[in-house]
């Protein structure tokens, strides 16, 4: 369970200030599947940033399953990226001169786990994620629907509680998105909490709960019952 | 993630930017390779001078006469040398500390027998000869102080004379030979101190009392005077004294006996090489400087054009620390494999330099340890500013750069 009270997120200093987060409530429970929506720039990316501690909100606290994490602490943030959340980026994001097995692994190299073991997590998930036959293709050898899932498999391979994606498909046809988030709502199923950003009504579709975002602000909040 | 890894990654690095990678190397290579080969030839040059100074004479010195100029006239440039005899021999070779005198005259001359000819170079020199000098006599009898004493026509010939004018059967000891047509008569055959390949060139040399040579060649019957030191540490001390216990028996006004100073000598050899070391050390150095700027810029570069692979390092878990180490590797690897090829470069140098030259150049493991280490740092200094600022990389501005 993660739970974000009263985030507020500027950049810059002085008279360059950009306020971008407002006062951000919101608690997730583990196991949902919850869809960021709003217009571009209205602060998305910076929430979810934030919730995958990439970055560090300016003021604000944030629990995680009843602990508080001490805010922009390095070490303590890397190793938050490291075990607990796996982020899926638009632009996928590869090590470019990595096969897929190697790409997939690299978590756990920063995570001190044996050759041999990253070896056999890497494959498992590339066959999971319907790659089993481009285990040994570079990222420049794929498709980009290949290539998210690629990083789908990265993501998963710490089996981290949290799945993060800030527009996962936003880079992909409407056709291979739809596949992309059929392995979302798979992940979902087994027990994944998944958050995404997107812009799009039928990716969000594929959520549980909705949140609408409007100038650093949530506006709207929403559980889609089925 | 461990050393082991950072070092493969490292090693791709550099495996995928070879052209460059070379390049950078270069200021390290260079500077790597002129110091090691420097020193292997600075080495090299000091144990030559050294042995050539020392080896065949590591505990005698010469003592020789040293004109003064009276005070009352110092313009005045017209000396004698006293006379040196058998009893300021005697008298040397009681002096403490010295174990043996060596005293000696020379003089040339055809010498013809059995049909052969040849000009043989003779010493003049007294019993005591045989013991300092080791002259292994391998025929017939050595000197004795009688022959000088008596002015006996006898000669020693060494074993490459006696190959040349005698046949193997024949019995050298006893022969008259004839040199510069006057007849000596050959009392013995020692074996020639040169070494064997110098051998077939020579037509040899012999041995004679000096005494004869002075009355012969109307030479000076010591032209020549060495002592030697029973204990080689203490040379330079013994000699000195000799040298005054000489000036003093001979009652000299103007002028003294002296020997040169070994420790000077070497002393000055010393300061020589470690000049011409600070000196190329000092180029080297700036070499090396050059180099670490090198590996720096392009260190730099390199962190750049990475932003994003650093960003998303970050991103998967990586902490400020193993960036930093990463990056920190990677220049140590680049400039230690410069180092390695510098050192490779600098043993093929030093085998060509002793080769061709008549000096022994060597490369020792110590100086390879040393190359590699002082490599290994260059890298860590140099390489300490771009690790650290791809390490400070915030992870969404390393991703989101372009
Ligand atoms: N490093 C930064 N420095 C200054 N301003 C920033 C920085 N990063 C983001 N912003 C600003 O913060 C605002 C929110 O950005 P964010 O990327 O969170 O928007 P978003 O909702 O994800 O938009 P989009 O849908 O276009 O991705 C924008 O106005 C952006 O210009
Ligand atoms: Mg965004």
């Amino acid at each position: 369970m993660m739970k974000l009270s009263n985030i507020r997120k500027v950049y810059g200093k002085g008279s360059l200030e950009v306020p971008v987060l407002h006062g951000i409530d919101l608690t997730i429970e583990d196991g949902e599947f919850v869809a960021i929506m709003g217009p571009s720039g209205s602060g998305k990316s910076t929430l979810m940033n934030i919730i995958g501690f990439l970055d560090y909100p300016s003021s604000g606290t944030y629990e995680l399953n009843g602990e508080q994490i001490a805010a922009a602490k390095e070490t303590t943030l890397a190793k938050l990226r490291n075990e607990h959340v796996g982020f899926v980026f638009q632009q996928f994001f590869m090590f470019p001169r990595d096969n897929a097995i190697k790409n997939v692994a690299s978590p756990l190299v920063y995570a001190g786990v044996s050759k041999r073991e990253r070896t056999a997590r890497a494959k498992e998930l590339l066959v999971k994620v319907g790659l089993g036959d481009r285990m040994k293709h570079l990222p420049n050898q794929l498709s980009g629907g290949q290539k998210q899932r690629v990083a789908i498999a990265r993501a998963l391979v710490n089996n981290p509680t949290i799945l993060l994606a800030d527009e996962p498909t936003g880079a992909l046809d409407s056709n291979t998105g739809e596949q992309i988030m059929k392995l979302f709502t798979q992940l979902n199923e087994e027990g994944k909490t998944v958050i995404i950003v997107t812009h799009e009504e039928e990716i969000a579709a594929y959520a549980k709960r909705i949140i609408t975002i409007k100038d650093g602000l949530i506006t709207d909040d929403r559980r889609v019952t089925t | 993630m461990n050393i082991w890894d950072s070092f493969k990654i490292a090693l791709s690095s550099i495996w995928n930017h070879k052209i460059r990678s070379i390049l950078t190397m270069l200021g390290i290579i260079i500077g790597v390779a002129a110091v090691i080969t420097i020193v292997a030839i600075g080495q090299g040059t000091k144990k030559q001078m050294t042995d050539e100074l020392f080896s065949t004479d590591k505990n005698a010195i010469d003592i020789y006469y040293e004109y003064i100029p009276p005070e009352d006239d110092p313009e005045m440039m017209f000396w004698e040398e006293p006379e040196l005899t058998s009893e300021d021999v005697q008298t040397l070779s009681k002096v403490p500390g010295v174990k043996a005198v060596v005293a000696t005259n020379q003089g040339w001359g055809m010498m013809t027998h059995n049909d052969e000819q040849g000009e043989m170079q003779i010493t003049g020199v007294g019993a005591e000869f045989f013991p300092a000098r080791d002259i292994q006599v391998v025929e017939g009898r050595s000197l004795y102080a009688a022959d000088n004493d008596g002015l006996n026509r006898v000669v020693l010939i060494d074993t490459i004379a006696r190959e040349k004018f005698f046949k193997e059967s024949e019995n050298p000891i006893g022969e008259i030979i004839n040199l510069n047509d006057n007849p000596y008569k050959v009392v013995g055959v020692y074996e020639s101190p040169l070494p064997e390949q110098f051998r077939n060139k020579e037509t040899g040399e012999m041995l004679m009392p000096r005494s004869v040579i002075s009355m012969m060649f109307g030479n000076r019957e010591i032209e020549q005077l060495k002592v030697i030191a029973s204990d080689p540490e203490n040379i330079s001390e013994t000699g000195r004294r000799a040298a005054e216990t000489l000036t003093a028996v001979k009652g000299l006004e103007n002028g003294k006996y002296s020997t040169n100073d070994f420790e000077d000598y070497e002393r000055e050899l010393n300061t020589m090489i470690s000049l011409l070391t600070l000196l190329i050390g000092s180029i080297a150095g700036i070499s090396l400087l050059v180099g670490g700027i090198g590996v720096m810029n392009i260190m730099l570069v390199s962190v750049t054009e990475r932003t994003r692979e650093i960003g998303l390092r970050k991103a998967i878990g990586a902490t400020r620390r193993k960036i930093l180490l990463q990056f920190l590797i990677e220049s140590i690897t680049l400039t230690s494999l410069g180092g390695l090829i510098g050192i490779g470069l600098a043993a093929i140098g030093s085998i060509l330099v002793s080769e061709f030259s008549p000096i022994t150049a060597t490369v020792s493991p110590l100086i390879v340890l040393i190359g590699v280490s002082f490599s290994a740092i260059i890298g860590i200094i140099f390489g300490l500013l771009p690790a650290n600022k791809a390490s400070k990389l915030s992870p969404i501005e390393a991703l989101r750069y372009e």
